[in-house]
């Protein structure tokens, strides 16, 4: 770029070059996130009480290290890790490992709360009817559990869509570091970037939460829908 | 002899240790940084909830406004954002022949020796001023939600007897809602006090020397990659562990019935 | 217009498209107990709010002795230091023990000492026998001493009169006779009240004039001889008939006060 970017440029650019990588991070670390923290939902409610701290203790480790660090020890912090993949691609991999992670942590605390917030009545109900155990929960207490779910998990989608701006400094090329790398060279444009990358996050993050956060919810619930 | 009978992950830890001086220095930092973000962002994200309750209607607009937008945000574009801001008013100023902002390299710092260990701490200089700058525009937009939360659930019926007594709106705010808010968003808010020294490493993007840059400082020492980043994961855990218990303790301790 | 404590002049107030008062007036003379009574919905409770101005009228004039609220540059919170309110659901101050709720006013906003505050706020309390739970806060309290703490705290300022917002409604029916029980005793004092209530009984027994509020227009206005001879309407006589049926009991309450 041999002429000082303008605002479109900016813009545009780190929409193609970024945005792909950030979603895509986002997704499979949520992804990931999802099945550790069902599962570690499912093991401190159901499971025997050792089991429960295990998956207590899960939590409180990767709920108290910092993201960053976590990206950090991923990426280049354990020799041999990812060695079947290119070097360029190991960060990648680190990354998506230490978002789910971390994301399970956070998950395990939602779906929690979530089932335990399913009224018990509906366990009992469906076990009168001659359901087991497995099916009770799969057919009645599950679906019940994500609606309730829903706005902590849009919150939990925000911040793992902000989370994933620190795979800048691991040499991955998403949202964040577009902004950068375009400003780089003109430090006076770098709030200006800052600023237009801000708003492309925003975008991706308000509707979500507003939609679907508490209020919205709540409002549904009033309408019949929504659990429990 | 012992040392060829200990596992390599306890000598590689014990390597890692004999940068205690570093680590140390970096932990202050990070503390340092901590503290000043979770005060200021205290009152700031007071102000803010109370504007957003009680404020006209332009004034929790805007509130309301600054909350969202810092809090759909990354933390690490508020800092490079903020970074960066006093460039580009210089380059302004500067084409427009005004004087500029100094950016000067100063330093307000404390050295000390101990145990054989020279250490240098730094209380304020322009980067450290930009991180505690930034931590604490982006805690308070959090802390506004919690106090907004809490100030939210004391019943309108409170401000109203407060009134019908004579006391006028602000004194009713300041003395009768906002004890009861403090007091009840103790749970919430140690969540946020707890978790916050986390987001101080990412002031490493702009060259603060906090624990997280020192350790990257003992990594190019030692080549220890994993166990001095394990280390590090250890502190934050310990020194999140420690601030939660605390601070579970206080809200037992300023308990009262009814509230 | 000097003589009265309060004058109410057609006051209306709408809240969005409903109009909730229309035209209200009334006057009230020193030591004078009004009772206001009628269905839900009739405006009663926002009548109250006018006239301490926590909701200020669309149209219309309060005048507190002699006093116009409505004009601008009124020092609403001086004025409302003269008017007490005594409040539906208590609104006592959680954080605050009971002696501190009733104290407070007294420090704060009439600038005693705390420990000139503190006395008086024990008399009040003595008052309407509430003196031994000074030191309790309110979720340690019935509903019904609650609501006694909250009628000292507005005797405690030496108010020129007195707003009571269905101060039973909330209660159990057996903490409710305590609750009447001050309220007579206050009334037979001297105290100036309006209050906003369905307990025929008590205003049998004290009221000086009882107006009967309906969809925020006064009906009907008399004494309590009146109402229950030989009212007018008939819906006051239908409202009057399904009082009766609810509110018989305090009957006996009564009797004992009106032998004293």
């Amino acid at each position: 770029m041999s002429n000082t970017p303008n605002i479109q440029t900016i813009f545009f650019y780190i929409l193609s070059e970024g945005l792909f990588a950030t979603l895509a991070l986002t997704a499979l670390g949520l992804l990931i996130g999802f099945a550790i923290g069902l599962l570690l939902a499912l093991m401190r409610v159901y499971g025997p009480t050792e089991i429960g701290w295990f998956a207590s203790g899960y939590e409180k480790i990767f709920r108290g290290i910092p993201v960053l660090v976590l990206i950090f020890i991923f990426s280049f912090g354990i020799p041999g890790l990812f060695s079947y993949l290119e070097p360029l691609e190991r960060p990648i991999a680190g990354v998506i490992l230490a978002l789910g992670l971390r994301s399970g942590a956070y998950q395990s605390q939602i779906f929690r709360g979530a089932i335990l917030s399913v009224n018990p009545g509906q366990m009992e109900a469906a076990r009168a009817i001659g359901m087991n155990g497995f099916q009770s929960f799969r057919h009645i207490v599950f679906p019940q559990a994500l609606r309730l779910a829903v706005p902590s998990w849009s919150n939990e989608y925000a911040v793992v869509i902000k989370d994933s701006s620190f795979a800048y400094g691991v040499g991955i090329v998403e949202m964040t570091r577009v902004a950068f790398d375009i400003a780089a060279n003109f430090p006076v444009l770098m709030p200006l970037s800052m600023a237009i990358v801000a708003i492309l996050y925003l975008i991706f993050t308000y509707p979500v939460t507003k939609l679907f956060g508490e209020r919205q919810t709540k409002k549904l619930k009033d309408f019949g829908m929504g659990g429990g | 002899m012992i040392f060829q009978v200990l596992p390599q992950e306890l000598l590689d830890l014990l390597r890692v240790l004999e940068f205690w001086d570093h680590i140390l220095i970096g932990l202050a930092k990070t503390m340092w940084l901590y503290v000043w973000a979770l005060l200021f962002g205290f009152f700031l994200g007071l102000l803010l909830a109370l504007l957003r309750h009680y404020g006209g209607r332009i004034l929790s607009r805007i509130a309301t406004g600054y909350v969202e937008i810092v809090r759909g945000t990354p933390l690490l574009i508020q800092l490079l954002f903020i970074y960066f801001l006093p460039f580009s008013i210089n380059s302004f100023l500067d084409a427009q022949g005004l004087p500029f902002i100094p950016i000067g390299r100063w330093s307000i710092y404390v050295t000390s020796e101990l145990f054989g260990r020279t250490m240098t701490m730094v209380f304020l200089d322009h980067i450290t001023l930009m991180g505690i700058l930034t931590l604490s525009l982006n805690s308070a937009a959090y802390q506004a939600e919690y106090l907004r939360g809490a100030v939210m659930s004391i019943s309108s019926g409170q401000l109203e007897a407060a009134q019908s007594i004579g006391m006028s709106r602000r004194s009713g705010i300041l003395h009768i809602v906002l004890p009861q808010a403090l007091r009840r968003v103790i749970p919430s808010w140690s969540n946020e006090a707890a978790y916050l020294p986390k987001y101080t490493v990412v002031v490493f993007y702009i060259g603060l020397t906090e624990l997280f840059a020192q350790a990257h400082y003992i990594i190019s020492e030692t080549f220890l990659t994993l166990s001095v980043y394990i280390v590090v994961a250890l502190i934050f855990l310990v020194i999140i562990t420690l601030i939660s218990k605390s601070l579970d303790i206080l809200y037992k301790r300023t308990a009262i019935p009814g509230l | 217009m000097e003589k009265n404590v309060l004058n109410v002049v057609d006051v209306w107030k709408a809240y969005d498209e409903l109009e909730v008062l229309k035209g209200v007036s009334f006057e009230l003379a020193k030591r004078e107990v009004k009772v206001i009574f009628g269905p839900s919905g009739s405006g009663k409770s926002t009548l109250l709010r006018c006239i301490n101005m926590l909701t200020p009228p669309d149209k219309g004039e309060i005048y507190l002795s002699g006093q116009n609220l409505i004009a601008p540059g009124v020092d609403l919170n001086a004025m409302r230091a003269k008017i007490g309110m005594v409040f539906q659901h208590f609104n006592l101050f959680s954080h605050l023990k009971a002696i501190d709720n009733v104290s407070v006013g007294l420090r704060r906003v009439k600038g005693f000492t705390k420990e000139d505050a503190r006395a008086k706020a024990l008399d009040a309390l003595h008052q309407v026998k509430m003196a031994e739970w000074a030191e309790h806060y309110p979720a340690q309290l019935s509903g019904g001493q609650q609501q006694r703490v909250g009628i000292a705290r507005a005797l405690a300022m030496k108010p020129d009169l007195i707003l009571f917002d269905e101060p039973t409604s909330a209660l159990d029916p057996e903490l409710i006779g305590e609750v009447l029980q001050v309220m007579l005793e206050i009334a037979k004092a001297g105290t100036t009240m309006v209050v906003v209530t369905h307990e025929m009984g008590f205003a049998r027994a004290v009221a000086s004039e009882m107006i009967f509020l309906d969809q925020g227009v006064v009906i009907e206005r008399g004494t309590p001889e009146h109402f229950f001879v030989s009212p007018e309407t008939e819906r006051v006589k239908h409202f009057l008939r399904q009082i009766n049926i609810l509110y018989g009991h305090h009957e006996e309450l009564l009797k004992e006060f009106n032998e004293d």
